[in-house]
């Protein structure tokens, strides 16, 4: 068998990495450069000066930014609590809880905005002139996002704790309260993962448009679509439109590179999770009280959905769901996919701080906080060419639109991942004459089998929620659900569309069962070994 | 055990691909049809072409919110390799937009004969059949019939502040609507008016359906939408009243007439499969089709001697605004920058 050199060993890392580098540019620069030539070789300069002029545009670029930091504060106002409470008390029904709280998340906002509608619109079910007055503006905007959003702070504030050494907190309740163990060690060490969450939250309101359409809040990002879904089709001056996001993404890169990058993940160790939940005491009923209250409120939408459906609603729907479920499910488990893989290969390099992983993460990062409508503009100008008909009239072009916009999940959740880890393991590996492709393959993902399993649960799930992004270039006959359902809101069957919303969100849920199933009995093996 | 599991992988992932890899050998008979028509009128509608003929169709559908003009900007920036064969659009403006840019391929159908001269392009780059029309849909539990406003102009009326709402008007048919106003008006007319909309506090909402949504619910009094939206609400068994304004029965001050909107069928130039084009643009324009669309969406048919159902206005009873949609095309594409200061955006 052949034997492989030293030099090859020491080279597998970087070409491994040069591999992902090169998907992630396939995906998202090439066309979003493809789109930049087109347009600035069409004398678009010169309406760049006109439309970065306009003081309406710095108004409404800083009225977004307002509504995404007040997003971001309300989500974690909700998610940091709820999360610390979840990750590591005792609190009644813990893990079905945190199901619960974090599946509106993987839903279109544009769709509980609708459901909230059916709740508080003048004649909804608890609903007046005054609710409607408060929904139909920035505070409804604020709130139906800031719940929407929430579970993602849970979620990776639960994870940050989860992940933090056994040993730093059986040494801090030897000697403090459980709330002084939470509020002082656990979630000052779990902060990257929660500030990691707190940034996706400001980059996904950011670039959310179908839910501020709807509730009628003016946002940057509609103003760039009404460039490119408008009457005048203006890709010139969407492009200039993006430039002041750009500037915006270097200084989300920046703060993440000073303030959440250079902290220190603590490390998992050797240990296994055997902690025992802190007990909440006296206070457990209430706060699990409060907790499943929360749960439930967040699910409100959705039953207001159920409710409008009814039963002739779910049995109509199927005859409009037609293949959209199955493109749904194929291209979003490809981009998981490919997204994860990315992930192992740049997530690793990003936690072992190798050369070129921090600029393929602000690339990722940029795309995310990118307008999608640009990027899906892009993705028609870079594909639809005669030799790339393979790519633009196929699954192919909605996997790459989907790496493209949810690459970041994947580099993010596995940087944060293989943090866990001491680098010492793939060291002594390497000591052996291991090379890349071996230590990954033996060591390192043996170790974190779970955390990438879970990094493409979530990345598969995002993927499965995405409107923004395909809606602009999917190819004809093969649309996403979440398009159909958008598309099908015109006129469509009020029960019809709203079963076909409740499809979507059992189908979510179906998903994320399977992926809780092999999480816990993958879990329950390496307890057992 | 490893290698196995990633050639497995492999070719999953090739099979996938492959499943979703129809269009790549596309067959011959297969056109591909992009409409700013409501999926839940122009999907049956397909359908029935294709058991009708021996016709495969490839459909691209628009959201409501970019209605009439998401599509259409997807074939303006897929002009160089077109992937459409057909256009079918909800209104008869946009289609100029396309024409314009040398889009369009001329192609006189057949199955026009039998439709009026005026809603039919004398080059064949255009055919109008099934139209909608622009109304006020009215909530009966909130208006009474002596108070129903009888005329665009009541958008702007004082007594109805805050109680009424249009689509935004950068999208979709609102946006024919007042290019057709400054058309008819004149600008200086149209922008006043548009801006006593403004100052009468009009919602702007996402969309036509979403004005029907807030009708519907009584967020607002009235609204102006069109009638496929109207006959939902209606079908719906929803409190609303349908109002064609302008009908000249209140004197000068509301003699506009109602805008009437074909939907219109173009063939595409360059399009992948001219022939099976055609084919479909046989099928919309079918007097069977105009039947369809009148009994499912309301439409009424441009065509004499196609049934109209009861809660379909025939076109001959309507007093219909008098337009130029060439000029209304071109009229749309100057004032937008107007109107998107107007919008705020």
């Amino acid at each position: 068998m052949f034997r492989r050199s030293g030099v090859l060993r020491r080279v597998e890392a970087p070409v491994a990495l040069a591999v992902a580098a090169a998907c992630l540019m396939v995906a998202s620069l090439v066309p979003l450069t493809v789109l930049a030539a087109e347009v600035f070789s069409g004398g678009a300069l010169r309406v760049l000066g006109d439309t970065l002029g306009e003081a309406r545009t710095w108004a409404l670029l800083m009225r977004s930014l307002g509504l995404s930091i007040a997003v971001t504060l309300g989500a974690l106002a909700i998610g940091l609590p709820t999360g610390a409470v979840l990750g590591r008390t005792d609190v009644i029904g813990r893990r079905a809880a945190f199901l619960v709280l974090a599946f509106p998340v993987f839903l279109p906002p544009f769709l509980l905005a609708f459901g909230w509608f059916q709740l508080f619109g003048t004649q909804g079910l608890v609903g007046s002139a005054w609710t409607s007055g408060v929904l139909f503006g920035p505070a409804g905007l604020i709130a139906t996002l800031a719940l929407a959003f929430a579970p993602i702070v849970t979620a990776f504030t639960a994870l940050g704790i989860s992940g933090i050494d056994p040993s730093l907190e059986e040494a801090a309740r030897a000697v403090s309260r459980p709330h002084r163990t939470l509020t002082r060690i656990l979630l000052p060490l779990a902060w990257p993962s929660i500030a990691l969450g707190a940034l996706i939250v400001f980059a996904l309101t950011l670039s959310e448009i179908g839910a501020p359409m709807f509730l009628r809040v003016r946002t940057y990002p509609a103003a760039v679509l009404s460039r490119l879904g408008g009457i005048g089709y203006a890709p010139g001056e969407a492009v200039a439109l993006v430039l002041p996001l750009l500037a915006v993404g270097l200084v989300l890169v920046f703060i993440d590179r000073r303030l959440i990058g250079r902290r220190s993940f603590a490390s998992l160790g050797v240990r296994s999770r055997q902690l025992t939940p802190m007990a909440l005491g006296r206070a457990r009923k209430p706060v699990s009280a409060a907790v499943w209250l929360l749960a439930l409120v967040s699910l409100l939408p959705l039953g207001a959905l159920a409710g409008q459906a009814g039963a002739s609603g779910m049995a109509d729907a199927l005859d409009w769901i037609g293949p959209s479920m199955g493109t749904s499910l194929a291209a979003s488990a490809l981009a998981a996919g490919v997204i994860t893989l990315v992930g192992v290969v740049v997530g690793h390099a990003l936690a072992r701080r190798r050369r070129g992983a921090l600029a393929l993460d602000a690339l990722v990062l940029l795309t995310f906080i990118m307008p999608a409508s640009v990027l899906g503009v892009g993705m028609v100008a870079a594909w639809n060419r005669p030799g790339t008909q393979f790519v633009y009239t196929t699954l192919a072009v909605l996997v790459l639109g989907l790496v493209a916009r949810y690459g970041i999940l994947g580099v993010r959740a596995l940087d944060a991942v293989f943090h866990q880890s001491s680098p010492h393991y793939e060291e002594a590996a390497a000591a052996f004459g291991a090379g890349f492709f071996r230590r990954m393959a033996r060591v390192v993902l043996p170790m974190h089998g779970r955390g990438v399993f879970a990094a493409w649960l979530i990345a598969f799930v995002f993927c499965m929620r995405d409107l923004d992004a395909v809606v602009v270039f999917y190819p004809p006959g093969l649309e996403p659900l979440p398009v159909r359902i958008f598309t099908l809101e015109a006129n469509g069957p009020g029960p019809v569309v709203a079963a076909l919303s409740v499809y979507h969100a059992l189908l979510t849920a179906a998903v994320l069962a399977a992926g809780g199933l092999v999480l816990g009995l993958h879990g329950a093996r390496n307890t057992k070994s | 055990m490893t290698d196995d599991r990633v050639c497995l992988a492999l070719a999953c992932v090739a099979l996938a691909f492959a499943s979703g890899c129809d269009s790549c050998d596309s067959q011959a008979n297969e056109a591909t049809a992009y409409t700013s028509v409501d999926q839940v009128f122009s999907e049956p509608i397909f359908r029935h072409c294709e058991e009708a003929g021996d016709l495969s169709v490839r459909s691209l559908f628009d959201t409501e919110e970019t209605k009439s003009t998401g599509v259409l900007n997807r074939l303006i920036a897929e002009a160089d390799h077109p992937q459409a064969d057909v256009f079918w659009s909800g209104d008869p403006v946009r289609p100029f937009l396309l024409v314009e840019r040398g889009l369009v391929a001329p192609y006189r159908s057949p199955n026009a004969e039998g439709l009026p001269g005026a809603f039919q392009a004398s080059d064949g780059t255009w055919t109008g059949f099934a139209a909608r029309a622009r109304v006020l849909l009215v909530n009966s539990d909130l208006v009474s019939e002596a108070d129903t406003p009888r005329s665009i102009r009541d958008l702007a009326e004082a007594r109805w502040r805050g109680q009424t709402a249009i689509a935004n008007p950068l999208f979709g048919t609102t946006t024919m609507h007042v290019a057709a106003l400054f058309s008819v008006w004149g600008d200086d007319e149209a922008k006043a008016f548009l801006n006593r909309l403004r100052e009468n506090e009009v919602r702007i909402a996402a969309s036509n359906g979403e004005v029907k949504r807030l009708v519907v619910s009584g967020e607002v009094a009235f609204g102006l939408t069109d009638t496929d939206d109207a006959h939902e609400a209606l079908a719906g068994g929803a409190p609303v009243r349908v109002v064609y304004p302008d009908q000249g029965d209140q004197g000068e001050q509301d003699d506009l007439g109602t805008l009437v909107m074909p939907t219109v069928a173009v063939l595409l130039a360059g399009g992948p499969h001219p022939e099976a084009g055609r084919q479909l643009i046989d099928c919309l324009l079918s007097a069977e089709v105009e039947g369809r669309m009148a009994t499912s969406a309301a439409h009424m048919p441009l065509r004499a001697g196609v049934d109209v159902p009861e809660h379909v206005t025939a076109l001959s009873n309507i007093e219909a605004m008098e337009v130029d949609y060439a000029s209304v095309a071109r009229t749309m594409e100057r004032i937008d920058p107007w109107l998107r200061e107007w919008v705020g955006l």
